[in-house]
C-alpha cells in the first residue's frame, strides 16, 4: 500500500469533491457532529468527534420507493445517485459498512448507492465516550479492508494518507503527495497503539458475551431488561449495522408533491407509447416503499392473525444482543453484528444499552 | 441481484372454501415488466423479467402485492402451468387478504417468487409417506399429495386433516378426490360429524395410534403443516413413537416483507424462514426453537 504526506488537506478535499458530491461530519456543539453535504471549498475541519449517526443512511436509505405501480406495470424505481465521497468516516462505522455490504450484497438499492461511493477513512487517536472498538475488531485504527483511503493525524496539521484499494489510487490521481516516510508510517501504529491503551476496562462486555453464547443469560433477567425497553427505535436507529425493514404501499406522489389519483395521470410520462401498454385508467398509481423497521418493536413479527412468535418485550431484547454478539452469525459475516461504538448506550431512555446490559448480564451470574 | 419488484399477474377467478378462505386463480400476464434505473420515471425501458415462475418448487412461496394495500406471503396450492396459470389458497385474516377478496377477475395483481426451500420431493418418492395439515395449513401440502397421486409415486401415502369444525373445514374437493385412492382421516374438534365413515371427532393427534398401526412399520417421512402447536406436537409425538426426527418435515409461517432473507421480519434464531425455509426438517429446526416450545 502507497503512502503519503498530506500538507494541505484542503489541496486533497478539493480534488476529491471536483467529480464528487462532498460529505463531511460537522460539529455543530460539543456532543453535538452530523454528517453534511459541503460546498467546496467552505471544508469545516476534520472533525475527530463521532457523529450522532453513522454514515449507514448514505447506502441503506431511511425510507426509499422500491416500485410504482401504474394500473398495468410495476417498474422498478432504483436510485441513481451522483458519485460521492464520504470523508473521514471512523473505524466502526467504516466496519459497519463493510458488515452492511456483505448482507445487502444482493439488494439492487443498497448497491446502486454503495457504488457511486468513496469511503475515505479517519484514524481515531483517542477513546470517544461509550466506544469500545477495539474489543470486537472495529478500531480505532481503520481496518484495510473497509476503506479506499485511510487519514491518519500526524503532528503540525499533516496527515498520513495510505491508499488501500484502486478506487481511492485512481481518486487521488493528479494530487501533489510527498511519499510518507518510515518513520511517519510507524507513528501510524504508536499513535494507534497508545490509543488503544487509553481505552478503559471493557472486560464486563468480554465476559457478557461469553454468557451469551454459553445460554447462560436467564429469561428471567431478559424479562427484566425487557420492562426497560420503550420500543423507542433509537438503537436500532443509530445501530449502524442494524437493517430491518418494513414495506408499504402508498398513493405515489408527483414530482410536485401531490398524489397521483388515477394511474392515467401519470401514464404519460410512466408508459411509451409504442409500448403497447393501456394502464387502467381506473386505479390509483401506487409506490412501494420500505423504510427502516426495529425488531423491538412489539408487532415486528406479529402476523395478520394476531399470534406474535416475539410477544414479550424480554424475548425481543434477547433477539436485538443475540443478533449483535452470537456466535452463530460469525460463519457468515465473520465477525459479530457490533462494531463498538456505543450509541445504543447514549441513545436509550431505558438504560439497556451495550454497557448497561452487558454489566447486568456479569452481575446476574 | 434481488428483484423486489412484482410480475403483473392477473386475477382469473376465485371460489369460497370454509370460513373467510378462498381460492383464488391468477395469471401471469405475458410482458411482465420491470423498468431501468431511471430515478425521474420518464423512459422506462421494458424489459421481460426472468423470473423463475416455471421452476417453482412444491412447498414453496410467493409474494402477493394487492396494489396500494400491501404485500403477504401465500403458498401455492397449484403449480404454475405452462400459461402461467396458478392458484392459492387464502384466508381473509388482516389487510392484503380482505383488500384481496374485494376484488374481481380481471383486476392487475402482483406477485414475486418463487421463494424458500420446498419440500424435499426426491428423498420423498417411492417411501411410506404420512401428511398432517391442520386448518388451511393443508394448503402447502395439497401440491405434494396431488403430486404424489397422480405420480402413484409412493409406498404408502396416508393424509391426516385436522379442522375446527365442520364449517371451518377447507380444501373439500381436494380430500374427496384423493380418498379414491389413499386412506384420509379427517378430523372435527368441536361440533357434529356429517356421517362419512373417514370423519371422527378430536384432533389429528388422537387419531395416530390408528394411523400409525395403518402402517404396519412406522411411516418413512411424514410431512406437517398447520399450527405451530398442532406441528410441534405432533412432532414430539412422533418422535417419542419411533419415527426419526430427520424424516419429520414442517412447513413454517412467519410474517415477511420481502421473502428474500434481507427485511428481517421472519428470524428464527440465526435462520430465516424465507430463504431456510419455509420447510424444516425436524431435527434441524428444533436446536432453533425457544426450549419452551
Amino acid at each position: 500500500m502507497q503512502q503519503y504526506l498530506v500538507e494541505s488537506l484542503k489541496a486533497l478535499q478539493d480534488h476529491l469533491s471536483r467529480a464528487r458530491q462532498f460529505y463531511q461530519v460537522v460539529e455543530a456543539a460539543p456532543g453535538d457532529a452530523h454528517w453534511q453535504h459541503i460546498i467546496p471549498p467552505a471544508y469545516p475541519p476534520l472533525s475527530a468527534q463521532k457523529p450522532q449517526s453513522s454514515a449507514k443512511s448514505f447506502f441503506f436509505a431511511e425510507q426509499e420507493p422500491l416500485y410504482v405501480f401504474d394500473g398495468q406495470f410495476f417498474r422498478e424505481t432504483l436510485p441513481s445517485p451522483e458519485p460521492f465521497v464520504l470523508f473521514g468516516v471512523q473505524s466502526c462505522d467504516l466496519t459497519a459498512i463493510h458488515y452492511q455490504d456483505l448482507f445487502f450484497e444482493q439488494d439492487v438499492y443498497y448497491q446502486a448507492r454503495r457504488r457511486q461511493a468513496l469511503l475515505v477513512g479517519i484514524d481515531c487517536v483517542h477513546p470517544c465516550a461509550q466506544g469500545f472498538c477495539y474489543l470486537v475488531n472495529a478500531g480505532p485504527g481503520v481496518r484495510d479492508e473497509t476503506a479506499d483511503l485511510i487519514l491518519h493525524p500526524l503532528e503540525d496539521n499533516q496527515w498520513l494518507l495510505v491508499v488501500v484499494t484502486a478506487q481511492g489510487k485512481e481518486a487521488i490521481q493528479g494530487v501533489a503527495l510527498t511519499p510518507a516516510s518510515a518513520q511517519e508510517m510507524n507513528q501510524r501504529w504508536e499513535q494507534l497503539s497508545h490509543c488503544e491503551q487509553e481505552f478503559d476496562d471493557h472486560s464486563y462486555i468480554t465476559e457478557g458475551v461469553e454468557r451469551l453464547n454459553r445460554g447462560e443469560v436467564s429469561d428471567a433477567l431478559w424479562q427484566r431488561i425487557g420492562v426497560q425497553c420503550l420500543a423507542c427505535s433509537g438503537c436500532t436507529t443509530l445501530c449502524p449495522t442494524c437493517s430491518c425493514y418494513g414495506t408499504q404501499s402508498q398513493p405515489f406522489v408527483s414530482g410536485d408533491g401531490e398524489p397521483v389519483a388515477k394511474a392515467v395521470e401519470v401514464s404519460g410520462t410512466l408508459i411509451k407509447e409504442d409500448s403497447g401498454a393501456a394502464p387502467n385508467t381506473e386505479q390509483p398509481a401506487t409506490q412501494q416503499v420500505r423504510f427502516w423497521d426495529s425488531c423491538l418493536y412489539e408487532g415486528f413479527q406479529r402476523e395478520a392473525s394476531f399470534n406474535n412468535p416475539s410477544a414479550q418485550a424480554g424475548e425481543r431484547v434477547k433477539r436485538f444482543w443475540y443478533h449483535k454478539f452470537s456466535d452463530d452469525f460469525l460463519p457468515e459475516f465473520g465477525r459479530y453484528g457490533c462494531v463498538g461504538c456505543g450509541r445504543c448506550e447514549q441513545v436509550c431512555p431505558g438504560v439497556i444499552g451495550v454497557h448497561s446490559v452487558m454489566k447486568r448480564i456479569v452481575d446476574d451470574a | 441481484m434481488h428483484n423486489l419488484t412484482p410480475s403483473a399477474i392477473e386475477l382469473v377467478d376465485f371460489y369460497d372454501d370454509g370460513e373467510q378462505a378462498r381460492h383464488f386463480q391468477f395469471r401471469l400476464l405475458d410482458g411482465a415488466v420491470s423498468a431501468s434505473a431511471d430515478p425521474a420515471l420518464t423512459e422506462p425501458t421494458l424489459t421481460k423479467q426472468d423470473t423463475g415462475w416455471q421452476k417453482v418448487q412444491i412447498g414453496q412461496f410467493f409474494m402477493l402485492n394487492v396494489p396500494g394495500v400491501g404485500e403477504a406471503p401465500f403458498t401455492f396450492t397449484q403449480m404454475p402451468d405452462e400459461q402461467g396459470h396458478f392458484r392459492a389458497l387464502v384466508r381473509q385474516m388482516g389487510a392484503v387478504t380482505t383488500a384481496l377478496f374485494g376484488l374481481q377477475p380481471g383486476q392487475i395483481l402482483g406477485a414475486r417468487g418463487p421463494y424458500g426451500i420446498g419440500w424435499p420431493m426426491n428423498e420423498i418418492s417411492g417411501k411410506r409417506i404420512l401428511v398432517v395439515g391442520g386448518g388451511c395449513g393443508l394448503a402447502p401440502l395439497v401440491g405434494v399429495v396431488d403430486h404424489l397421486v397422480e405420480q402413484q409415486n409412493y409406498t404408502q401415502l396416508t393424509v391426516v386433516y385436522g379442522a375446527r369444525s365442520q364449517q371451518a373445514k377447507m380444501l373439500n374437493p381436494e380430500r374427496e378426490r384423493w380418498q379414491q385412492f389413499i386412506p384420509v382421516f379427517n378430523m372435527i374438534e368441536n361440533g357434529d360429524l356429517n356421517g362419512d365413515e373417514n370423519e371422527y371427532h378430536g384432533r389429528p393427534i388422537d387419531i395416530m395410534p390408528t394411523v400409525l398401526d395403518s402402517f404396519g412399520e412406522l411411516p418413512d417421512v411424514v410431512l406437517l403443516a398447520g399450527p405451530q402447536v398442532m406441528m410441534f406436537g405432533m412432532a414430539d409425538y412422533l418422535v417419542a413413537s419411533g419415527v426419526y426426527d430427520h424424516a419429520i418435515y414442517l412447513s413454517i409461517e412467519r410474517r415477511m416483507h420481502c421473502g428474500l432473507g434481507t427485511c428481517g421480519h421472519c428470524y428464527l434464531k440465526h435462520q430465516y424462514i424465507c430463504t431456510d425455509g419455509p420447510t424444516f426438517r425436524w431435527d434441524v429446526l428444533q436446536p432453533y426453537l425457544p426450549e419452551d416450545h
